[in-house]
């Protein structure tokens, strides 16, 4: 069957922008840190959500208490005690548009079944070899774009692509379908917009069946192809696990890696020493994609549910209650890195919560760091004299839940 | 209560009480020793708490699964005696047990 008898729909209402959401959903404020830091001075557990402390409107969860996690010991706890801390509060809204099979809702052992078979597909041994297959060619194609111009804004014309792109390419996804793909793949976390989100998610999914249906019929080499045909004791991985998994991507290893990389790229030329540094020395740069996620993740909050009463921080939280687990505070505590909001490549290393802890650690972490160490050498590569460029506006990385600059502006040498 | 001794990367040694049913990530991280960083916090899913193990107690060693083979893989420091701490369940078998946390990827 020809790949296009796979039909993609578009949302119902074609006015509908899914990229003109992103501030009300997560926040478009400038410096979340000092307002977790007060937090932070006052308690380690706060009673109420995140988003409305951070003036956001609070996310549509069912009726319970509420609290938001600021203090290092507690969120490594609330992490990784899983007797006491579920992942189920994600049913409530990743559950709702990625799936019910996405192995963010769920909990050990039921979790970890599924979690095997693509922990090993993401190692580093594994994900290694799309750096050069994938990675480079999708961004050398992107920056020959502009490299004869000496000015480009990083973020429009690079680093919002480029995820994306290895994505598509990893899905081998049709040319033809990849725009509507990428206005659903966005919309399913507008979640402000709820019935946009759902409508997302429902037709992403019959997009996902057929296409899976396809790939066991015409297999390639494709991700979609080996998920499609992986077996585990005789039987295709559940469609609910594996639709949901692919819902996901997008968003988690797409969104992320755009925003890590639009910081990075953003920190380091806020600090022209550090980024000399790493010019004369590269072995620099695996230290200069951890401080960057450290020092400015791209996932500020994670969700936690008390799986029973449960005592926080001297806090009693009841059984349900919902927990927002700040990263980002645990990143800036100065009892853990000294001097915290400085961006620093030559900090003591200390592990970043910015992949999070626990069984639910970032599956796609090493393919994250492939990513960002290619797009980094592609810069000084083929960026000589990097800069921002005087004429426009200098980048602001802006958001309360997720973090980016919408837009950065340099010059180089051509 | 098993001893069991951790030689850390700095090369100093330490004696520690292993209770046995605890994991031996565990033991090492409880008491103190965060250079075993055992981010995933002990379920199989990174290789943070690589350690490498004295070859004279491989018989007492639970089998490896072919999860944690494939994780140690992603190590460049793996050798024959590299195992996954979180994997190794104290017994009064692993008395005197000798491991050397692995240097950091």
């Amino acid at each position: 069957m020809p790949r296009n008898m796979v039909a993609i729909r578009d949302f119902d209402d074609a006015t509908y922008d899914p990229f003109a959401s992103d501030e009300i959903n997560f926040g478009d404020i400038r410096d979340p840190y000092p307002l977790i830091a007060e937090w932070r001075a006052a308690a380690p557990v706060l009673e109420g959500d995140y988003r409305p402390k951070m003036g956001l409107v609070s996310a549509s969860y069912p009726d319970r208490k509420m609290f938001t996690v600021v203090g290092t010991a507690e969120i490594l706890k609330a992490l990784t005690d899983t007797e006491h801390f579920s992942n189920a509060g994600y049913k409530f809204n990743l559950g709702a548009t990625f799936g019910d099979g996405s192995i963010s809702t769920m909990d050990n052992p039921e979790h970890g079944r599924w979690r095997r078979i693509f922990q090993k597909i993401f190692l580093p041994q594994y994900v290694k070899s799309w750096g050069e297959t994938i990675v480079d060619p999708v961004v050398r194609q992107l920056m020959d774009r502009f490299l004869d111009r000496g000015t480009a804004d990083l973020v429009e014309e690079f680093t919002l692509l480029y995820p994306f792109e290895v994505i598509y390419r990893q899905l081998a996804l049709p040319v033809s379908d990849v725009k509507t793909f990428q206005r659903l793949a966005i919309g399913q976390t507008d979640y402000m917009h709820w019935d946009k989100a759902t409508e997302a998610g429902h037709k992403l999914g019959e997009y996902f069946v057929a296409l899976i249906e396809d790939r066991r019929r015409n297999p390639g080499d494709d991700l979609v192809s080996l998920l499609a045909n992986t077996e585990v004791e005789g039987e295709y991985l559940p469609e609910l696990v594996l639709v949901s998994f692919l819902r996901q991507l997008m968003n988690a290893a797409g969104d992320t890696t755009y925003r890590g990389t639009s910081v990075l790229l953003t920190a380091l030329l806020e600090n022209p020493d550090q980024l000399d540094a790493i010019r004369r020395d590269r072995r620099l740069i695996p230290q200069a994609i951890e401080e960057a996620l450290r020092w400015d993740g791209p996932v500020a909050v994670q969700l936690r549910m008390a799986a029973t009463d449960v005592e926080l921080g001297g806090v009693p939280i009841p059984a349900g209650s919902l927990l927002d687990v700040v990263a980002g505070a645990a990143n800036r505590d100065p009892e853990v890195f000294a001097n915290p909001d400085a961006f620093d490549i030559f900090r003591e290393r200390r592990p970043h919560f910015s992949f999070s802890r626990g069984p639910h650690i970032c599956v796609g972490q090493h393919l994250a760091r492939v990513e960002m160490t290619r797009a980094l050498h592609a810069v000084l590569d083929h960026l000589p004299n990097l800069r921002f460029d005087p004429d426009k506006p200098r980048p602001e990385i802006r958001g309360s839940m997720m973090r980016v600059p919408k837009h950065l502006h340099v010059r180089f040498d051509r | 209560m098993p001893l069991i001794s951790v030689t850390t990367r700095s090369g100093d040694t330490h004696e520690l009480d292993a209770e046995p049913g605890l994991s031996i990530m565990e033991v090492i991280r409880d008491a103190g020793f965060d250079e075993l960083l055992a981010l995933c916090g002990g379920c199989c899913s990174c290789a943070t708490c690589h350690v490498k193990v004295d070859p004279a107690f491989a018989e007492a060693l639970p089998t490896m699964s072919q999860d944690e083979d494939d994780l140690l893989d992603s190590s460049s420091h793996r050798d024959p005696s590299s195992r996954l701490s979180c994997q190794l369940i104290v017994t009064e078998a692993l008395a005197g047990l000798r491991v050397t946390i692995a240097a950091e990827d």
